[in-house]
């Protein structure tokens, strides 16, 4: 029990490194290739062809946003909320696209828009986004870890 | 927490907000510069044969009765195999006359596909539009991004393709037709297309196993009146 205790911090700490640079590095991936980013959100089928195309230009921003504050540790809590309400948003997104028949990369790190059949790779998406929702959801539990900027945020 | 902390507790969340702030505002900005710096502007230099009704895309044949459109990504891949499959075939019905084609180089793979979509814009206004297509997929390098194309080689590419024009160094090196690459890709984006090669008969998309299948090809220009 008291190894568990002084383990936490530095489980949240890995947690926040884990799923922040993930973001980060997702959003800056997107944020690069504006036209391609569009191009994937488009590919699901799931907004109208204009609210696709602005989604593919602001989503990787909030990512970028996110990911810097789990890596430096303000409002970490906040910041897993977003991360794990996007992962679940994207696993929803995937599932969709799969069971609809549809063959796209998710794009998730740039790139993105239709592949050919048998090139898709939905299962190993899903499986990672759950992992990484999974980090979110003990972020959002345990939100106070080693080396944060905010050392007095709730908890 | 103890009293004593209480002060600096204030102290801290100020130093939160502020950081907090900051970062949105860079979010902010972020998705600002995106949706603007992505939009369609009707002052940049277009190429002759380029207008805005025609979604930005090179016209060939402005009259004939059968319209295609090609989407296309000079560094794709699978548009150069397509270019190897039907590439003469559509060349063929448009120097013919037979087909009106409208040519939309898309550029989301990236810089040097910008750099060849708009030297192809500078051929485009000495009619020689089709040449350079076919050299550019000829000449793709086999890597995406990988410092082939430059200003320079594209140059000679264009040269290469006999596009002899005085004024086709001086166009390509300036870059005169860069932002025109951007809207482009802004119609692209309208136009809900997804994936390259995309085409279009009449407005009608092709089926994706009719690309690679040459045969099916002409059966679907043939349904659409062109023998």
């Amino acid at each position: 029990m008291k190894n568990l205790k002084v383990l936490t911090p530095w489980i949240t700490l890995a947690a926040r490194l884990l799923l922040g640079t993930v973001l980060l590095l997702a959003g800056y991936l997107k944020a690069k290739s504006p036209a391609e980013a569009q191009m994937a959100v488009r590919a699901y089928k799931l907004l109208p062809v204009g609210l696709a195309n602005i989604f593919g230009l602001a989503l990787p921003w909030f990512e970028i946003g996110a990911g810097i504050l789990l890596i430096v540790g303000i409002t970490v809590r906040y910041a897993a909320i977003f991360g794990g309400l996007s992962m679940l948003l994207f696993i929803g997104a995937i599932s969709q696209a799969w069971a609809r028949g549809l063959t796209i990369d998710c794009g998730c790190f740039g790139g993105g828009g239709q592949v050919a059949a048998g090139h898709t790779k939905y299962w190993q998406e899903i499986l990672r986004d759950s992992g990484l929702a999974l980090t979110a959801i003990f972020l959002i539990m345990k939100p106070q870890g080693k080396f944060a900027l905010e050392r007095t945020s709730a908890e | 927490m103890s009293d004593k902390k209480n002060p600096k507790k204030g102290s801290d969340n100020t130093t939160r907000n502020l950081a907090v702030g900051m970062i949105l505002f860079v979010v902010l900005i972020g998705v600002i510069f995106s949706v603007v710096s992505n939009k369609s502007n009707s002052h940049v230099a277009i190429p002759t044969s380029v207008s805005a009704a025609d979604g930005y895309g090179i016209v060939i044949n402005k009259d004939a009765k059968t319209r295609v459109d090609i989407w296309e990504d000079f560094q794709c891949p699978h548009c150069r195999e397509f270019e190897v499959v039907a590439g003469n075939y559509l060349n063929d019905l448009v120097r013919s006359g037979k087909v009106k084609a409208v040519y939309h180089p898309m550029t989301f793979i990236g810089p040097e596909s910008i750099l060849a979509a708009a030297a192809a814009a500078c051929t485009a206004d000495d009619g020689k539009f089709l040449d350079m297509h076919a050299a550019l997929f000829n000449n793709q390098p086999a890597t995406e991004n990988s410092g082939k194309w430059t200003n320079m080689t594209l140059n000679l590419v264009a040269i290469g393709a006999g596009d002899t024009s005085k004024s086709i160094s001086n166009c390509i090196t300036s870059g005169k037709y860069l932002n025109w690459t951007k809207n482009v890709e802004a119609d692209a984006a309208k136009q809900n297309v997804n994936s390259t090669p995309t085409l279009f008969i009449n407005g009608k998309q092709l089926v994706q196993s009719h690309y690679l299948d040459l045969t099916a090809l002409k059966a679907d220009f043939a349904a659409a009146g062109v023998k």
